[in-house]
């Protein structure tokens, strides 16, 4: 009977959408503005700057993407858990680092959720973090930069899908596994799920930068966890995590994990859990995991194994976790900016059930209890119900809020964004997307102070909206004004990979503090060289040491003999430009792996063996000047055994330029390498 | 504070100053500190790919970026020109230029302190003399990092130098180079004006010719162009246009031009028919008017009449010029421009340019 009824859901959905995308082209025409209304409200000119920075996770791509809004302008792809052969992150030798794992480098991963640091609540604009879905990860990137500083390894999970939503001040970020794993994971039959398989929370410190680390783990029954959002307000200090899959299937999940009528949302009291730690109630559990740091000053990445964690099981720590039940395999779980509701986005379900926090604390104290699982309390569905949002559509998701006392919830099977108000659940509005919604962001929508003038809807198909690019389309975002009574469609704009979710905050928060070059002087990079006449050449055994500059227009060295056939080289080239936007690349002929791109004052290195006698040229590869096109060099491979001695030179003539620019007392040398290393330049 | 006054000063001989340009030589002094701390010229860059600017600036003792890298990214941009880089260790100047301004703060304190008048001039004397010296020396070192440039540079554009202005703006290549005096420069600046200032107040009521001719030579920059010119009219001056005596007080003007030179007239229709001959845009203009005999009018405050009959000015025309104050709402009145439109009408008409 019950699985009767699940079909009868899923094919009244499937004639829903059918019936949707029949009127939703007559929907389009009515609902929207006028095409020049539309425009002028998301047209940036030409200089302008945009209002808010938009923070679109990359999903299959494993980067992010930062768009402009209300322009949809892309204006950065920036590299967290993917190799990028454009940038040469995760293929030179300083940031190979970041990319490692216990499973040795993971060239790729799997974006979901960018969040932005809080500030008592409120999105600061210091930092983003995201989740890698597929390895378990957490990365940090530093908004003064834009650039990934540290990745975070989480042990004992798999698929870290709830994955890294923040607390009110930035303490914590979470992870929740998406699969159950044996715990520690061990080889068992795959069929004694239910004995074996465990979940697990992670409690992660993120509010010093450089040491993100695991405080504590509570293990779990062994179900899916989906996502997750903290409590704020009265609700500060509690965890709400979305369970599906309570039926515990390990096969055909499709089917076996849509039998039960209520999943759970657990909550977790941290601050409860924190003293319990303290108390000594956790297990210091073995647990191998890596933590990749980018070092500042030298922007080398190391990489660090953990040893062990802190772990938790709720039956030794009373009152930590309690179960809500929830309809449907529910996805989301959000709470309002007051902190008092919790809204659950049962995707098969047919309400969007909202939990009250006070009736949450008051059914506890009561003990209002239907049950346990693994020593957690199962609290009566009634007794923590606010309310529930009926007939909302098809496949609710995700709820964001405005400030107003509206929250608005993406429909994945009826592709629509439904506009409820809180306390009266009652609809007020709903426009179609294109097509197949998943999150939906409204900037700080997640915050205790939301922004509430835009709506961006994330899309899974975009079919016909764009000119057909063969069988694999773009996915797309959605700009919907939400500053009126009625939703209006704005913007419809392409993105890069799959944009799982995004985070957006007014642009003064972050703009401000953007840095414009990397201090060549505070440069510590092992192998940097701070002047021309700081380069040089050296050989250790089969290795060989090049110290190069890129400065407009050249290379020094740019002549480089005496490297033999089976020599490891390796280009230690620094940009000592001090100038905003002044960017070099080197890339050299033949070799198997990306190009350099080097930042002002950065250093970065190219490892290369040479495999064959020859003429190498090298050359820069972002158009750096007017004389560009000048910018190379060459580099000789003798045959092993050769006498050609090892030699980096420049010309005469340009030793004296550079002698004459180097009398500036910023470009010179401020205490760098000196020794064998900076005797070779001029020196023919 | 009370300051004391000894009964010495204040049956002072005629060589001493009184308090007044005794305090203003103190504050001239004083200010000159600020030479040491605040920057006194500020060289700007702007050039499409760099909106923002970069600059730097000359300090006292050192040459400075605008921003942390700007110097040397000015010396990085310059090596494309040949030119020399910018580095203070190689101009002299910066090591004594503090030792001069402080032997000018120095005996600027002494001079007050003695309260000599031949000090006090003696004082703002050199010190003009130094800050002369020190613009010329600021042209030559522009002069030699705009045209000494490397004979292999990357750009060479025949004909082309760099010399940045010494003030104002100049176009060089793809950049435009802004000079212009900085907060320093402009306390010197302010610091010179008040000691000749002192003299000027120190020196009214006597006769010292040479103080007087020292500061008459160096306010009559300011003197040329504000001041209003004399005419005579006991018939030595002749008109400039018709070339006849000048005689009535009540008819006529004069027009001075940027460069100083002054044209009589004894009409203001030959003013005028003259000022059709001539560019006009820097020139001062004034019109004798005809109620006020012997008062110049700028020429922007009156208006033109016909003149009462019977009276014979100059060539004819019978123009005459009246305050417009005190012309009410005389139908016949013609404003300057259009006097001055009618004559170049005229004047295209004979020469049918």
């Amino acid at each position: 009977m019950i699985r009767f009824r699940t079909k009868l859901t899923l094919t009244l959905a499937a004639i829903g959408v059918a019936a949707l995308s029949t009127t939703s082209c007559k929907m389009n025409k009515a609902d929207s503005l006028t095409v020049g209304d539309a425009a002028s409200k998301v047209y940036v000119a030409p200089g302008k700057y945009d209002e808010y920075y938009a923070f679109l996770s990359g999903g299959f791509s494993g980067q992010m993407a930062v768009y402009g809004l209300p322009s949809g302008r892309l204006l950065k792809v920036m590299s967290v858990f993917s190799q990028n052969p454009e940038t040469g992150y995760g293929y030179n030798e300083e940031t190979k680092a970041m990319l490692q794992t216990t499973h040795g480098l993971v060239p790729w991963d799997d974006t979901h959720h960018p969040e932005l640091s809080q500030t008592d609540g409120v999105p600061d604009g210091r930092w983003l973090f995201i989740n890698g879905n597929n390895t378990p990860r957490i990365a940090r990137i530093d908004l003064a930069n834009f650039e990934t500083t540290e990745i975070l390894e989480i042990p004992n999970a798999a698929g870290g899908h709830a994955s890294p939503f923040i607390t009110p001040n930035s303490k914590y970020v979470v992870s929740a596994t998406r699969f159950s794993v044996p715990v520690p994971n061990t080889d068992v039959p795959i069929n004694s799920y239910k004995a074996n398989f465990r979940g697990t929370l992670s409690f992660i410190r993120a509010d010093q930068p450089g040491k993100m680390d695991i405080a504590f783990q509570i293990l779990m029954p062994g179900y899916n966890y989906d996502l997750g959002h903290a409590g704020k307000g009265p609700s500060d200090g509690w965890f709400f995590f979305t369970t599906y899959n309570t039926e515990q299937a390990y096969t055909k999940l499709e089917l076996n994990a849509s039998q039960n009528d209520k999943d759970y949302i657990a909550a977790v009291n941290y601050n409860a859990a924190e003293k319990c730690v303290a108390d000594g109630k956790a297990k210091s559990a073995p647990a191998k995991y890596m933590h990749n740091t980018m070092n500042e000053a030298s922007r080398v990445a190391s990489s660090e194994t953990k040893q062990s964690v802190q772990m938790l099981d709720p039956r030794d720590c009373p009152g930590i976790v309690y179960l809500l039940p929830t309809p449907k395999s529910p996805h989301g779980v959000d709470v309002d900016p007051t902190g008092e509701y919790i809204v659950g986005g049962g995707k098969l379900a047919t309400v969007i059930p909202v939990h009250s926090y006070t009736k949450l604390a008051r059914a506890i104290a009561d003990k209002q209890f239907d049950g346990e699982m693994q020593g957690i309390p199962i609290l009566k569905y009634n007794a923590t119900l606010a309310g529930e949002v009926k007939n909302p559509g098809l496949g609710p998701l995700h709820t964001e809020f405005d400030g107003k006392g509206f929250a608005y919830t993406s429909m994945f099977i009826s592709s629509e964004v439904v506009k409820w108000k809180l306390g009266t659940w009652e609809i007020v509005d709903r426009i179609p997307t294109y097509y197949s919604i998943g999150h939906l962001m409204i900037p700080g929508g997640d915050s205790r102070k939301p922004w509430g003038k835009y709506l961006l809807a994330m899309n899974k198909i975009t079919k016909d909206r764009y000119l057909p690019t063969g069988p694999e389309l773009s996915q797309s975002a959605q700009l919907i004004d939400i500053s009126g009574p009625k939703m209006k469609l704005l913007l419809d704009f392409p993105t890069i990979g799959e944009p799982h979710y995004a985070q957006a905050i007014p642009a003064e928060l972050i703009k401000a503090n953007s840095k414009k070059l990397y201090s060549l002087s505070g440069n510590t990079h092992p192998e940097v060289s701070k002047s021309e006449a700081a380069t040089g050449i050296r050989r250790a055994g089969k290795a060989v040491h090049i110290k190069m500059v890129a400065i407009r227009s050249h290379f020094s060295p740019d002549n480089i003999e005496g490297v033999q056939a089976g020599d490891t080289v390796y280009f230690h080239v620094t940009n000592i430009e001090q100038d905003w936007d002044i960017m070099h690349g080197f890339a050299l002929f033949g070799a198997p792996t990306s190009e350099l791109i080097l930042g002002p004052g950065e250093t970065r290195t190219m490892k290369w063996v040479a495999s064959a006698p020859g003429v190498y040229p090298f050359y820069c590869t972002d158009f750096c000047s007017a004389l560009h096109q000048e910018m190379q060099g060459y580099l000789r491979v003798s045959a092993p055994g050769s006498n050609v001695p090892l030699s980096a030179n420049t010309s005469p003539r340009a030793a004296t330029q550079a002698a004459r620019v180097s009398k500036a007392p910023v470009l010179a040398n401020h205490g760098g390498m000196r020794g064998p290393a900076a005797q070779a330049p001029g020196g023919r | 504070m009370q300051v004391r006054r000894s009964p010495d000063r204040r049956t002072s001989p005629a060589s001493h100053m009184k308090k007044l340009p005794r305090v203003l030589l103190v504050f001239s002094s004083l200010l000159l500190i600020a030479m040491f701390f605040l920057p006194l010229w500020h060289i700007r860059l702007e050039a499409p790919q760099y909106p923002e600017g970069i600059s730097f600036y000359i300090m006292l003792r050192s040459i400075v970026g605008g921003g942390e890298f700007d110097l040397a990214n000015v010396n990085m941009l310059n090596h494309y020109i040949g030119m020399k880089p910018i580095v203070a260790a190689s101009i002299p100047e910066l090591k004594w230029m503090p030792w001069i301004v402080g032997v000018l703060i120095i005996t600027g304190l002494l001079a007050a302190w003695s309260g000599k008048y031949k000090a006090l001039v003696a004082w703002v004397g050199v010190f003009t003399v130094t800050a002369i010296a020190g613009l010329a020396d600021f042209y030559r070192w522009g002069y030699d990092y705009g045209h000494n440039l490397a004979p292999d540079a990357i750009i060479k554009i025949p004909g082309m130098t760099y010399q940045p202005p010494l003030i104002g703006t100049k176009q060089l290549l793809n950049f435009t180079a802004h000079s212009w005096p900085a907060t320093g420069g402009i306390a010197a600046g302010i610091a010179l004006a008040v000691g000749v200032l002192a003299v000027i107040l120190a020196t009214r009521g006597r006769r010292s010719l040479g103080a007087m001719a020292l500061f008459g030579l160096l306010a009559s920059g300011c003197a040329q162009t504000s001041a209003m010119p004399e005419l005579a009219f006991d018939g030595r001056e002749a008109c400039a246009y018709c070339a006849m005596s000048i005689t009535d007080p009540r008819t006529g003007g004069v027009v001075v031009t940027s460069k100083g030179k002054k044209y009589a007239f004894d009409s203001v229709d030959c003013l005028a028919s003259f000022a059709a001959t001539i560019d006009l845009a820097s020139a001062r203009v004034w019109v004798l008017d005809f109620e006020h005999p012997g008062k110049l009018l700028p020429v922007a405050d009156a208006l033109f009449v016909p003149a009462p009959a019977g009276l014979s000015i100059g060539m004819g025309g019978g123009r005459i010029a009246i305050s417009s104050k005190n012309a009410g709402a005389r139908p016949d009145a013609q404003r300057w421009d259009q006097l001055l439109a009618a004559a170049v009408a005229a004047r295209s008409a004979v020469t049918g340019s």
